[in-house]
């Protein structure tokens, strides 16, 4: 991603920015049924999971996402991760930027967890010495112990959610992308990743979080309020939480 | 004290280069895996290929070889040995980035990072592979001393199946992500390439009135045959490559690269989105 010459380092811009998904059903998946396609007269299926979304996520701060399911959360989380590409507009996230986005994000289940760990941290950017010197603090917070010897298919959902985790925030990212997966863990891991996320926080690394908890969600500096794929609303957690809470109520 | 420093790579340029050596490492242990000998294998399978047709061509066969400079290495399975170098080298590209694309389609889905380095990295285990063959080639070459200073066409022989191949592979490769059968139609028209191409035969077997004339300038003329005819002309042969020859390889196979690495630039973000 090409940020901009004064884009400061940890802040995403999302301007006039929107996705649409071509759906499934109305697509050929193979040779014989594209040629056949070609003479009949078939409409395109088109969804738009995103419309017009302009955001500003300064950097070093923390912002929240909510909105019912599907309204397009996780997608806004995917294209700041650069994994989409955004049919108009433009995301423009700059420095390094790690996420967790679903269980197990970003690992090659053949792989062992020490080998996943160095091809996660080479796609985040991290070199090989990088790797190997903090290797020790992500074995260790995730603790799973000797199981990074084994390949990453045989872990719990567990561990791969540790794992993910481990890396995810030891790479000493700039943005910190992350989708509900810390309800994963227990108890103990839950606590531990929060303090964590406290830690990066204060380190003025940009936090980005999707999550159904209105708990958590007050405790962040802006929150968004997604419906439908449009951004209704953004502002301070306790309006944009209301606001979002009353049209819950209002659908009974 | 560091006599020499490395230029300042842009980030993005770095990760790539880390991620290429990591899918190229991915690639080559997984070659050998579980295996006690591990790259001896490399070592022993061109070996003993070369070992078969030399008994089967030259002995069984008594097959003529085209004649060199000096009497040496006049041996058909040498010949053939040659060519299938470059062949194994081009197809192993073409059908690797099939399957090197498939086996991170599903990370890409999760994660961010440029796909094409999971073709570099895996084309540069190949390339290691091709490597330690022609290897054994040259040991077997210096041995019968059959050996001279053309050697240096030999890595742009590589280098030119390199561009061919890694260009046709980045087309393929998304095309394969998209319609499954791409995968399937590849195998079979490489299959009909194998033979559009002298590496079983020479070419002094197509002077004859039975073959189209057609037939006889695909076989001339097709980079494939043209890269493998350099590279005999690098070691067998030991003359300098025809000019005319060298230059429509040297320009089917840059400009394939770029239409691919095009291609693929503009395809695979879409990949991302496949079900």
């Amino acid at each position: 991603m090409s940020g901009s010459i004064n884009a400061r380092i940890g802040s995403i811009v999302v301007s006039g920015m929107s996705k649409r998904f071509r759906l499934e059903r109305n697509r050929a998946s193979s040779l014989k049924e594209a040629v056949l396609r070609k003479n009949r007269n078939h409409q395109t299926d088109e969804f738009w999971a995103l419309q017009n979304i302009n955001l500003d996520v300064t950097a070093g701060s923390f912002f929240g996402l909510i909105g019912h399911n599907g309204s397009g959360k996780s997608t806004l989380l995917r294209l700041m991760a650069g994994i989409h590409r955004p049919t108009f507009g433009s995301v423009e996230a700059s420095g390094r930027l790690s996420a967790l986005l679903e269980l197990g994000s970003g690992f090659h289940p053949d792989l062992t967890g020490r080998e996943n760990i160095f091809l996660n941290g080479a796609m985040l950017g991290m070199t090989r010495k990088q790797m190997t010197a903090s290797m020790d603090d992500i074995i260790d917070f995730s603790g799973i112990g000797d199981f990074v010897d084994e390949p990453v298919k045989i872990y719990s959902s567990g561990m791969y959610v540790r794992l993910g985790f481990a890396v995810a925030v030891n790479v000493d990212p700039d943005i910190l992308l992350v989708d509900e997966v810390m309800a994963v863990g227990d108890e103990e891991f839950q606590r531990k990743c929060q303090k964590h996320m406290d830690m990066l926080r204060y380190q003025g690394t940009t936090i980005v979080l999707v999550s159904h908890n209105t708990g958590l969600m007050a405790a962040c500096d802006q929150v968004g309020w997604l419906d439908h794929g449009k951004l209704l609303k953004i502002g301070q957690p306790d309006d944009v939480v209301a606001a979002y809470l009353h049209s819950v109520d209002s659908l009974g | 004290m560091r006599f020499f420093r490395l230029p300042q790579l842009s980030p993005s340029l770095r990760k790539s280069i880390t991620l290429i050596y990591h899918f190229a490492e991915r690639e080559s242990k997984s070659r050998y895996k579980r295996s006690l000998l591990g790259w001896f294998w490399s070592f022993l399978n061109p070996l003993v290929t070369v070992g078969v047709y030399w008994f089967v061509f030259g002995t069984i066969y008594e097959a003529e070889p085209p004649d060199t400079s000096n009497d040496n290495a006049e041996n058909f399975g040498l010949y053939l040995f040659t060519g299938l170098i470059i062949w194994s080298l081009f197809t192993g590209l073409v059908h690797g980035s099939m399957e090197w694309l498939s086996s991170v389609s599903d990370l890409r889905k999760k994660i961010y990072f440029p796909t094409e380095t999971a073709l570099l990295g895996g084309a540069a285990s190949n390339l290691v592979q091709t490597m330690l063959e022609v290897a054994v080639l040259v040991t077997i070459m210096t041995v019968l001393s059959n050996i001279g200073w053309t050697l240096v066409f030999l890595p742009v022989a590589m280098a030119l199946a390199l561009g061919f191949g890694l260009g046709l592979g980045f087309i393929v490769s998304v095309l394969n992500t998209r319609y499954r059968d791409v995968k399937y139609l590849v195998g079979i028209l490489l299959n009909v390439a194998f033979f559009a191409v002298p590496i079983v035969y020479t070419p002094a077997l197509l002077n004859d009135e039975k073959i189209p004339e057609i037939a006889q300038l695909i076989v001339t003329w097709n980079p494939v045959a043209l890269i493998i005819e350099i590279s005999r002309d690098a070691t067998y042969f030991l003359q300098v490559p025809l000019w005319n020859r060298f230059l429509v390889a040297t320009a089917c196979s840059i400009s394939t690269f770029v239409i691919g690495w095009i291609f693929f630039r503009h395809q695979s973000m879409a990949i991302s989105e496949e079900p």
